[in-house]
């Protein structure tokens, strides 16, 4: 055999490989692996998305939408005074609706001056504030300047139970959980977190347990408190704390009924019911009645659309006690994957939905958050999902025409190719599935958010005395220097 | 008729247009796209190069200058401008070695070796540990020094290794210096295995340097047979499932069920075996079509029947180094030595530490921490010559603890050391009261099957401290996995929801248990089918290559149980 010259061969075979490569590049089809479809009975799938994209992904803007809508985006956004205080115009490509927040950002300043008061936000959200993610952050920020103790209402049952770090919840396995995502047509109404649960108590007791997590604000759990809905059947539940058991009876009579654990603050308890399967659980609530409180509702798979079907009058009840000031709305992540760059479908339906929750808690203000970068693979790169951009700006436009603040989180957070740039960093602050945060990522988001929100407040100071004209105290002229450089911060912008 | 416009067309679809920019970025450094063996680019480069090679082939010094040259350029498209810091290494660790070799006094020899060895571990320590030294510093001292804004050169770990042992192999006269500089530096630079090995030792190499280049056609279809295997590995099985499954349940263990952590501390497992062991075979078939031998770097390290039959099975090139150049200079199984005490000591030390500082908690870490000595005391002990086997244990455990922190600088890397050492040193307490019937046919099926079983497991288990960010997230998944309860219906969903994935997984495993009779078999019918067939064949993997690469991610699932 000619051995020395087989480099030629050698040679030979790479460079024909190469052309062969060719070859079948055009013949063979692009991927490799095709998206396996599941089967979607075990896997959390918002069934009101799925209906809304069948039924309207082809509706097409009417003109007069149209042509309200390009009035919207071109012009400048003025607002009409709220009690004596006007911001500033703003354009659409920067938009923030400060001016909605004045009624959150008034029960702010009423906290300040009085901290004895409280003020409390329901943050709604999906897979990206899962286990507490930016929530806990936002929250512990607001808690940190305005005070206020615990995580606020927490569900029974969830799926990030086990993630959640802020407060520890360990249950049995014989709930019945109805979740707003896939149940239409619940057994009992659904709570304020857009869930239902039952406690399948006939066979084994059915019970809760939590403990309070190690973060800051949230070391204890204060006023621990029950909320349960109405049924025609009375029942019991046991609280064990310590080595003491509390037996307390359940009294289903209003649309919303409350039962305090205990007061003041413990660390740990757990709840046995007793013959209460046919009441409907919403959750406990842990707050220490002074200062800023944040509900976490989220739901992974959410699209936000799902709030449509609230029951007002039990969302009034909720209300009642809980007292909101804010929503807020954190959706966008789930309605990226199907294909489609018209969201006029989902620009209506959130509209709804924000009617929905005007309509519960009246008087509230909103704040829409929009989706965060998500990157997808085009070729071999991985780039910014074509559909974020159309997908934010619908958030932006149901936003305004909602009369409701709006957070863009894609151009907080970098925009254009910053979900890879957040995955490369080192450390990482979000998962190789380019579209969650980690612990790391989401303190920083949760940081962004509540700048934000922080900035329309301390603009909204600054309106506020120049409305109340010069003051007389000695502490307001203190404030008075603050706002100085807060003006100039927004002619910086 | 064939025009040239029609050509061209035909390349623009293809291929694109290629713009000036699309050129200098082929060899200008970019570190988000490193210079890769199943890159398209490399495999332009590559044909070039290898064009240029063949025609090179009777030549010598202006061959070894040729490909010096190239793995310059490759090492600088891994690394930009630390190409230098290898150059300069080199020329600083060849004058070192010239110094050694030409002096006479043993002890001044000693002298001269202890500085490069210094001057080796403390270039890869600044680069590699110093922000983990400075963490655990702060952390034991609140102390607030500000962490050094360090690059980590690509390869830093296996070119110095390389570099020692030939320092070193002067030193024990094992071999003669290189002639020149450029010899030596044809050696450290060797592209194939200059960034992840397989770590070339002086004496295997540099004879390779001065026989006559010859490639025989048996050469190239053992090359190949390795390119395939090697792209397939680690490409296709490897990236695959580490982008799409395992890397999202290390991210977020807690997220995800019981049974979804358990499959990917075993598609871990797979993964780091078919990245590793899939780059390796790249680099020595690579090395083969140029005319040079490597040696094998892995033996289907799951088929192990214990852990010692592991670690002469998992990247051999590297416990062989440690074994001649740490396991041996630190005193082996004949002596004690300062170091081969002090690591181990500390290490239980730091152990007992941390259990004392958990145990308001929990008495689980204290009880772990005094389990493991009492088990390490133990496995010596109990022996019949308990001062050898002490010895051999505290140096055994001091190389797999130092060949932990090799892999990487954190705590994780240094308890799978650790847990491996502790293992060895078990295994060989066992072997002591059992030893294994030599003269009979050898342990029954069953007892086998039993042995690899157990010791797969084991390995999985240590793997999950290799792969977590951190020593918590490593427990989150232990613990997670510990729920496991025997849910098949819930298994199958998530099996089916992840349907590629747990293909791939089978497939890698599948193979790799495959007999090896079947793999011979399947090599002699690759070397027998023709030249344009394996062409044909290397073509349809490079495709298989390019379409998994092209693949997006699978959209997330979130079951709902």
């Amino acid at each position: 055999m000619n051995t020395k010259s087989y480099f030629f061969q050698s040679f030979a075979i790479v460079a024909l490989a190469f052309i062969a490569f060719v070859g079948f590049k055009q013949i063979l089809p692009d991927k490799i692996f095709s998206d396996s479809k599941v089967d979607s009975k075990n896997v959390l799938i918002d069934s009101l998305l799925l209906e809304s994209v069948a039924k309207d992904s082809l509706s097409e803007k009417s003109d007069s939408i149209l042509r309200k809508e390009q009035k919207l985006t071109k012009g400048k956004i003025t607002f009409d005074a709220t009690e004596g205080i006007e911001f500033p115009a703003e354009v659409f490509d920067d938009y923030k609706g400060f001016q909605y927040l004045i009624s959150f950002y008034d029960k702010l300043y009423q906290l300040e001056n009085n901290p004895q008061s409280k003020v409390r936000i329901a943050y709604y959200g999906d897979s990206m504030t899962d286990g507490d993610l930016i929530v806990q952050d936002v929250r512990n920020n607001y808690q940190e300047r305005f005070g206020g103790n615990g995580v606020g209402f927490v569900s029974i049952t969830s799926e990030s139970a086990a993630s959640r770090g802020s407060i520890k919840a360990v249950y049995s396995k014989n709930w019945k959980t109805q979740s707003y995502l896939n149940v239409k047509n619940p057994i009992s109404p659904f709570g304020v977190n857009g869930h239902v649960f039952f406690a399948n108590d006939t066979k084994n007791t059915t019970w809760i347990s939590f403990e309070a997590g190690p973060k800051k604000f949230s070391t204890s759990l204060d006023n621990p408190t029950l909320y349960y809905g109405r049924s025609s059947k009375k029942g019991n539940v046991n609280f064990i704390i310590g080595k003491d058991t509390l037996r307390k009876s359940l009294t289903p009579n209003n649309l919303v009924n409350t039962l305090k654990v205990t007061s003041g603050s413990v660390k740990a308890f757990k709840a046995n019911f007793i013959h209460a399967d046919s009441i409907p659980i919403y959750g406990f609530n842990f707050d220490s009645g002074t200062g800023v409180h944040v509900d976490n509702f989220s739901q992974r798979g959410n699209s936000g659309l799902p709030i449509s079907i609230f029951n007002a009058d039990v969302m009034k009840s909720f209300n009642n006690t809980l007292k909101y000031d804010l929503v807020i709305l954190h959706y966008g992540t789930n309605v990226l994957n199907y294909g489609t760059k018209n969201y006029f479908w989902y620009q209506k339906g959130m509209t709804k939905v924000v009617n929905k929750i005007k309509e519960s808690f009246p008087g509230v203000s909103i704040l829409i958050v929009s989706t965060a970068d998500k990157s997808t693979k085009y070729d071999l790169e991985m780039k910014t999902d074509s559909a974020v951009v159309p997908l934010m700006n619908a958030q932006k436009t149901y936003a305004l025409e909602t009369e409701s603040g709006f957070v863009n989180l894609y151009t907080l957070m970098g925009g254009d190719g910053s979900m890879v740039k957040w995955v490369s960093d080192s450390p990482s602050k979000a998962n190789k599935d380019y579209t969650h945060f980690n612990q790391r990522g989401a303190k920083e988001i949760g940081n962004l958010l509540y700048n934000q929100l922080n900035q329309g407040y301390e603009k909204y100071k600054a309106l506020r005395e120049k409305r109340d004209g010069p003051s007389k105290k000695k502490t307001v002229r203190k404030t008075n220097a603050d706002s100085v450089s807060v003006i100039k911060d927004s002619v910086n912008e | 008729m064939i025009t040239s416009n029609s050509i061209n067309n035909w390349f623009v679809q293809n291929f694109g247009t290629i713009t000036t920019e699309q050129i200098i970025g082929w060899f200008v450094y970019n570190p988000e796209e490193k210079l890769l063996f199943n890159t398209g680019l490399f495999l332009g480069l590559f044909l070039v190069f290898y064009f240029v090679y063949a025609f090179l082939r009777k030549t010598f010094y202006l061959r070894l200058t040729y490909v010096i040259l190239f793995s310059l350029f490759f090492y600088y498209k891994s690394s930009g401008i630390y190409f230098l810091l290898l150059l300069l290494s080199s020329v600083v660790d060849y004058g070192l070695s010239q110094v050694i070799y030409n002096e006479k006094s043993n002890n001044r020899k000693k002298i001269y070796l202890v500085i490069s060895v210094i001057l080796n571990l403390g270039l890869l320590g600044y680069f590699k540990y110093m922000n983990f030294m400075i963490v655990t510093f702060n952390d034991l001292f609140s102390g607030n020094y500000v962490l050094h804004n360090v690059f980590l050169p690509v390869g830093i770990s296996f070119y110095t290794f390389q570099s020692m042992s030939y320092i070193i192999e002067i030193y024990r006269e094992e071999i003669k210096p290189t002639k020149n500089y450029i010899e030596y530096l044809f050696f450290v630079s060797f592209f194939p295995q200059l960034v992840a090995g397989p770590i070339v030792r002086a004496k295997d190499f540099l004879p390779q340097i001065y026989q006559k280049l010859n490639l025989t056609r048996q050469d190239v279809n053992n090359g190949l047979f390795l390119i395939i295997g090697g792209l397939i590995k680690k490409t296709v099985i490897s990236n695959y499932i580490s982008v799409n499954f395992v890397d999202r349940v290390f991210d977020t263990p807690m997220t995800y069920t019981s049974f979804e952590n358990l499959m990917a501390s075993y598609g871990y497992a797979i993964q780091i075996y078919c990245d590793f062991s899939g780059y390796s075979d790249m680099a020595i078939g690579i090395a083969l079509l140029l005319g040079f031998k490597l040696p094998a770097n892995f033996r289907t390290p799951y088929k192990s029947t214990s852990i010692t039959d592991f670690w002469r099975r998992w990247h051999i090139s590297l416990s062989t180094w440690l074994k001649d150049f740490l396991y041996i200079s630190i005193g082996g199984n004949r002596e004690g030595t300062f170091a081969g005490y002090l690591f181990p000591s500390l290490f239980f030390f730091g152990l007992v530490l941390w259990g004392m500082a958990n145990v308001n908690e929990s008495y689980i870490p204290l009880g772990i921490a005094i389990g493991s000595i009492a088990l390490f005391c133990l496995t010596f002990l109990l022996s019949g010559k308990r001062k050898q086997t002490a010895v051999t244990n505290f140096n055994l455990f001091t190389t797999m603890l130092l060949g932990g922190l090799w892999h990487g600088a954190g705590a994780q890397f240094i308890i799978w050391g650790a847990l491996h050492g502790l293992a060895l040193a078990v295994h060989k307490i066992f072997m002591e009261f059992f030893p294994s019937k030599k003269e009979s046919k050898g342990p029954g099926f069953l007892w086998r099957f039993f042995s690899i079983v157990i010791t797969f497991h084991f390995v999985v288990f240590c793997w999950i401290f290799f792969r977590a960010r951190d020593f918590e997230t490593a427990l989150q998944v232990i613990n997670n996995i510990g729920q496991l309860t025997f849910e098949p219906e819930q298994w199958q969903v998530i099996i089916l929801g992840y349907k590629n994935v747990f293909l791939l997984m089978l497939f890698g495993y599948v193979w790799h248990f495959l007999p090896e009779g079947f793999t011979t078999t399947l090599k002699s019918v690759f070397d027998k089918t023709p030249l344009v067939l394996k062409a044909v064949v290397l073509g349809f993997v490079y495709w298989i290559v390019y379409a998994t690469a092209v693949a997006g991610s699978q959209p997330f699932i979130y079951f709902q149980f």
